[in-house]
């Protein structure tokens, strides 16, 4: 019997939903723009099963894929699970049989060495397919029309780490991919395989390295010349996992590490910076300028996830879960293995932003991401008290003026993470803010759609759907002449 | 079940002063604001869905239906630490 009652945050809009779902000519408010054609598709995760552990981390949660499909104007959507072999697993015992996060040790005997990811971090599309991608695992094919699970996918065989990022970078100007694995050859290794894989899916480049020290990879710079590799200080050990806790853990005295390789480079040629304690969980975007590498990210001051304590045991501190947009600047002429910080707006962020990819790797202007106003209103008779935990605006960040303009969601929503869809042949910033509004008041989804260079002006659209869609981790804009969608 | 209409054709024997709050809900939640200040334990009566709503706790509150679902309260008592460790990316 499958019971959330003792999950006690699993309540209200926070309770697992656990089911697929087409709604097709979905309702709209406003007008879609005729422009939009393709999809916006989701991956996050929700519970099929209660934790096995009360400490575990909810990126354990089982992966949900979810897109909403334009074509002429109408929207369709289309919820289903990722259909790992865990999930499979779960689903014939009928119970959670893995146990803490990125640990096998604390599974059910009767599931191991069974791939135990759960696919619930990034959609991809590339070479014409479309993946889903879990930082534990090789990348999952799905099927672009009904979402159905394919499986693990390896580029032709040609891909070898066992591991694959949820961020790989493709570069607007060759087409290629550059992406990696760490943890490369199995738990508590060292090992990173960074690839390049062309536009048609071949690997074309492999170079092997190691970490610093095991640590959280999660995403990387790219610019037209440079590889730029954070580690900072999430940790973990054999030692670690036997005790049965959580694959990471925090080491407030480990300093973050940035490495820098040419992409025609050899792992020679990788050379680490060092500076103070940081979580650099996701970028912005990345160029080489001369002699110098400059990094833009939204970066915390410390530990932005207390389902990974402190491993001295210290209590969790919220104060350093706050995310700045800085820029590092790496000096490669420096003898010195020290880089520049500074912090480029002085509001905290939330740290999934995006910019517009056609930019990827090169100048840029604009960055895109959610954050809290607290000036805006918030109504708690009709959402409930969340105490000002929303995001209710997204941001347009001009980096090159400081200044940034707002959109505003409503006094009953909370954003999720942003995207920005370029409009065809448009200049950088030129098209549309899009993302999923959880609306507590009403107890469901929206999908907002605003105009990216009239953001104080509100939507433009925005598609309701009758339900809570699952909490999404990252979501992307694929083309309609990208996948062969339905 | 006990009706709006059932419940105000027996206020006649239920005395004038909690009848007079019944048959003007809207005011009572209107006032809302400032009765929260009031310490009184005396009963109040209101409706919602044509139902009687009798306060329970004797603070004199009375019972305004939310308008929205509210969904976001459960959460209300939950620490930053807690909220986090459910849904970072919520």
């Amino acid at each position: 019997m499958v019971d959330f009652s003792s999950q006690p945050t699993m309540k209200g809009f926070f309770a697992p939903t656990r089911f697929e779902a087409d709604v097709y000519d979905c309702e709209v408010t406003g007008k879609i723009p005729s422009d939009l054609n393709g999809a916006f598709v989701r991956l996050g995760g929700d519970w099929l099963y209660p934790p096995k552990f009360e400490d575990d981390s909810p990126f354990s949660m089982d992966g949900y894929i979810n897109m909403f499909r334009f074509k002429n104007g109408i929207v369709d959507y289309k919820g289903r699970w990722v259909k790992t072999p865990r999930y499979k697993a779960d689903l014939a015992a009928h119970k959670q049989l893995f146990g803490e996060y990125r640990n096998p040790f604390t599974d059910d005997p009767s599931v191991h060495n069974l791939d135990r990811s759960v696919q619930n971090t990034t959609p991809l599309c590339f070479a014409g397919k479309l993946f889903t991608l879990k930082e534990d695992s090789l990348p999952y094919e799905i099927d672009p029309k009904t979402l159905e699970t394919i499986g693990p996918y390896n580029f032709h065989g040609k891909y070898r780490s066992l591991t694959f990022t949820a961020h790989p970078k493709v570069d607007p100007v060759t087409g290629e991919m550059i992406c990696y694995g760490y943890e490369a050859t199995g738990l508590e290794t060292r090992d990173v395989f960074l690839y390049t894989i062309d536009k048609t899916g071949h690997v074309t480049r492999e170079v092997r390295f190691q970490a610093p020290y095991v640590a959280m990879v999660h995403d990387i710079g790219l610019t037209q010349k440079h590889v730029i590799i954070p580690v900072f200080g999430f940790v973990s050990s054999m030692e670690r996992l036997k005790e049965g806790k959580v694959h990471w853990g925090w080491d407030n005295t480990k300093p973050a590490y940035v490495g820098i390789i040419p992409r025609d480079g050899e792992a020679k040629d990788i050379r680490w910076f060092k500076g103070p304690s940081r979580a650099t969980v996701h970028t912005l975007n990345a160029r080489t300028e001369g002699e110098k590498v400059i990094l833009e990210a939204p970066i915390f001051d410390g530990n932005p996830f207390p389902f990974f304590p402190p491993i001295d045991g210290s209590p969790w501190d919220p104060t350093k879960a706050r995310a700045y947009i800085r820029r590092n600047t790496f000096n490669l002429a420096s003898k010195d293995d020290g880089f520049t910080e500074e912090k480029l707006f002085e509001m905290n962020v939330s740290d999934l932003g995006r910019v517009d990819d056609r930019y990827l790797s090169l100048p840029y202007r604009y960055a895109f991401t959610a954050y809290a106003d607290k000036q805006r209103p918030f109504d708690e008779w009709k959402a409930g008290n969340l105490g000002g935990r929303v995001n209710n605006c997204y941001g347009r960040f001009d980096l090159a003026t400081g200044k940034m303009s707002s959109y505003f969601a409503g006094d009953t929503h909370s954003l999720q993470e942003v995207c920005f869809v370029p409009r065809k042949n448009g200049a950088e910033g030129e098209g549309y803010v899009m993302g999923v509004a959880s609306n507590y008041a009403e107890m469901r989804s929206e999908l907002i759609i605003a105009d990216a260079q009239h953001l104080e002006d509100g939507d433009v659209a925005r598609v309701i759907l009758p339900f809570r869609a699952t909490a999404q981790v990252h979501g992307r804009w694929m083309n309609e002449d990208e996948l062969p969608f339905a | 079940m006990l009706t709006r209409r059932d419940f105000v054709a027996k206020l006649a024997v239920a005395g004038a002063a909690i009848g007079a709050f019944a048959l003007a809900p809207g005011a009572a939640c209107a006032a809302q604001g400032s009765a929260s200040s009031v310490q009184s334990r005396t009963p109040v009566v209101s409706f919602h869905m044509d139902r009687p709503y009798i306060d329970p706790t004797g603070t004199a509150m009375p019972y305004c239906p939310p308008s929205g679902a509210r969904s976001g309260a459960p959460i209300a008592r939950f620490s930053e630490e807690a909220f986090r460790r459910m849904q970072c990316y919520a």
